[in-house]
């Protein structure tokens, strides 16, 4: 059961894809500490580089997955020293965090966040390991109607649980969908929406989509911070950089906890780290707050969001490599990486490409080690990170994603395109979207489409294929209740407590 | 009543809606064995958006502040400096452009000129080492330099 494991140790171990683990993770630290790039903003900027290596997808996967598990681990800097979180994933981190850096404890509460981070890792790798070939086999058994349902699922799932605006999570979702639309329709030749520019028959790229709403975007976000002076240019000294044994094993239910929340978080489709450092966070309030310190420094509030958002980063690989289905905004961006190098995750990637599903596990866990080894040591030096300057760090990333796009296409029309994504990416933040939804919507869009079209013609067009059967209905209701639950449940509330 | 953000949205939304069908309808499919066709998914997200988008319109959600005055300005500048770079990168070539669009933006985020021009000099320099040499990425020479190289 577990060979594709031993054979994807082969390939991770191999030296070339041991150096691009260290490579992605030691990137994936400094990128997730530099302040306001999180992992996904992360991801997109570095991407190109990894197809300009040529690299095997296999090879480019580990990359990439060490770059996110990597910025996962470097979003807590800033959390902790600044009260910045690097993305929605580390808001929770700032809540322990950074009272603890205010108390002299700014090392060891880096220290105690690397270890919670690895357990809580770990702990989702290992479920990882056990949980997708099982997965896989069950989604063997899906059809093209089971796999729309399960989308409109997941869709569900993300309007509900991701962002503070459930409209606005859907209406971003719908316009990435759209967004996915243009160009070539595969199956029947016709364009759409493509207004005669002949750049556009293909759709819009994958990459010049990524690099325009998280790069660009981000660049023109960053001017605001750039001009409101938030007094915080100085870090606070780090104090001793070890953590002592007994100080971790104090908080290690804590972290066993919290990694299992993370991990089972990150399998729903659509809810990523920030859903799951909230529930852990919350949860392990109410279990272990006995002298109400949480909030002031205590190191159990710092473990639980840090193991519960690596634990729901591991998580999120689940859906993405058994049902083609990913659990975040970064596992889309992984899973469109993928579908640059024709391979659609799903089912049948364990069986037929064992070599890049057990290579990117192995992988995982490699890095994971890797990223140990590497923060508790290099703690001060990635702090330092932080003290970049905007206005070196700015031109550095226009360089990046000028260049990513440039050799990618070698066109200008690309460029252009990338430069429109982002203000459209721009307005979208302003407005209080969250960009996740729109990636995902524009990831699974195509997927969605196809599924649906193939589900009908099975059927010579009969809608009744969608809930016919036993799966595809269940997900349908799940779907329905999900959404009519956050409705439903403060009435039931309120009718229970009139009553009584 | 100010007209909120969020409304204003909607309206653009359900105005997009509407284009998108339009343009779905307008689809001519030659004969296939898809019962569904081009046009059944776009309309169908037109009609959700539009659905969602009056959603927006009843009840509209917040915003992050917008940018002021001297802000706009600013994201004005940085546009434009995108722009230009785009426009020159092929034709001046990476190095020159790079250093151009660097100095400028570091300028527009605080950095002092002297400050600007050497960032924007080292980060040509080195990224065009890094990326043609290291990386083998192809970068433009620039259209209007070749002749005179």
């Amino acid at each position: 059961m577990f060979d594709f494991l031993i054979h994807g140790f082969d390939v991770a171990l191999s030296p070339l894809n041991l150096g691009l683990a260290l490579l992605g993770a030691l990137l994936g630290t400094l990128f997730g500490a530099l302040p306001g790039i999180g992992p996904i903003n992360g991801i997109a900027i570095l991407m190109p580089l990894a197809y300009t290596l040529g690299l095997p997808a296999e090879s480019a996967l580990i990359l990439l997955a060490a770059i996110y598990t990597g910025a996962e681990y470097g979003g807590r800097m800033s959390s902790i020293l600044l009260n910045v979180p690097g993305d929605a994933g580390a808001v929770m981190t700032t809540l322990d965090g950074h009272p603890l850096a205010k108390k002299g404890l700014a090392g060891p509460a880096l220290g105690l966040s690397a270890v919670s981070s690895f357990v809580g890792a770990t702990i989702a790798i290992i479920g990882l390991t056990l949980f997708a070939p099982l997965l896989a086999e069950v989604a063997v058994m899906f059809g093209p109607a089971e796999f729309f349902a399960l989308m409109v699922f997941a869709f569900a799932s993300m309007s509900v649980m991701m962002g503070k605006d459930p409209v606005k999570t859907a209406i971003g979702a719908v316009l990435g969908v759209l967004i996915g639309t243009v160009g070539v329709d595969s199956s029947t030749g016709v364009l759409r929406y493509t207004f005669g520019l002949p750049e556009l028959y293909d759709g819009i790229d994958f990459v010049v989509m990524i690099i325009g709403l998280f790069a660009i975007s981000e660049i023109l976000l960053m001017l605001e911070h750039a001009n409101r002076k938030d007094g915080n240019d100085g870090l606070p000294p780090l104090g001793r950089v070890f953590i002592s044994l007994k100080e971790v094993m104090a908080c290690k239910w804590t972290m066993g906890r919290s990694g299992l929340i993370g991990f089972i978080i990150g399998i729903l489709p659509g809810t990523g780290a920030s859903v799951a450092g909230a529930v852990a966070y919350t949860t392990e309030k109410r279990l272990s707050d006995k002298d109400n310190s949480f909030g002031t420094g205590n190191m159990r509030g710092l473990a639980a969001p840090e193991a519960a958002n690596n634990a729901s980063a591991a998580g999120s690989f689940v859906p993405m490599l058994t049902l083609g289905i990913p659990g975040s905004g970064t596992t889309a961006v992984l899973l469109g990486a993928l579908m640059l190098y024709n391979i659609t995750p799903g089912p049948m990637m364990f069986s037929e490409r064992p070599e890049v599903a057990g290579g990117l596990i192995a992988s995982l866990y490699i890095g994971n080690i890797v990223l140990l080894a590497l923060n508790l040591p290099l703690a001060g030096v990635f702090a330092r990170v932080l003290t970049i300057p905007r206005w070196v760090l700015v031109p550095g990333i226009a360089i990046l994603a000028f260049v990513g796009v440039f050799q990618l296409h070698s066109n200008l029309a690309a460029i252009y395109l990338m430069l429109i994504i982002g203000v459209f990416g721009y307005l979208l933040r302003k407005l209080g979207f969250s960009l996740a939804p729109v990636i995902l919507g524009y990831v699974l869009g195509g997927l969605m489409e196809q599924n649906l079209r193939r589900a009908l013609s099975i059927s010579g067009g009969d809608l009744g294929i969608l809930w016919q059967s036993g799966i595809s209905l269940g997900l349908w209701i799940a779907a329905l209740a999900l959404l009519l639950l956050p409705w439903l449940l403060p009435k039931l509330w309120q009718a229970k407590t009139s009553k009584a | 009543m100010r007209l909120a953000a969020d409304r204003l949205l909607g309206i653009v939304l359900i105005g997009l809606a509407a284009f998108v069908a339009v343009q779905a309808m307008q689809l001519e499919v030659p004969f296939s064995y898809d019962p569904v066709g081009p046009r059944a998914f776009p309309l169908g997200l037109a009609i959700l958006l539009a659905a969602l988008a009056s959603v927006l319109i009843v009840k509209p959600g917040t915003n992050e502040a917008w940018p002021g005055r001297q802000l706009s300005v600013k994201l004005l500048l940085v546009l434009v400096t995108l722009l230009i770079y785009a426009l020159l990168f092929t034709n001046l070539g990476f190095i020159i452009t790079s250093l151009l669009a660097v100095a400028s933006l570091s300028r527009i985020f605080g950095a002092s000129w002297g400050k600007a021009l050497l960032t924007g000099g080292l980060m040509a320099v080195v990224s065009y080492f890094l990326f043609a040499h290291a990386l083998g990425i192809s970068l433009p020479s620039g259209y209007w330099i070749e002749p005179l190289l």
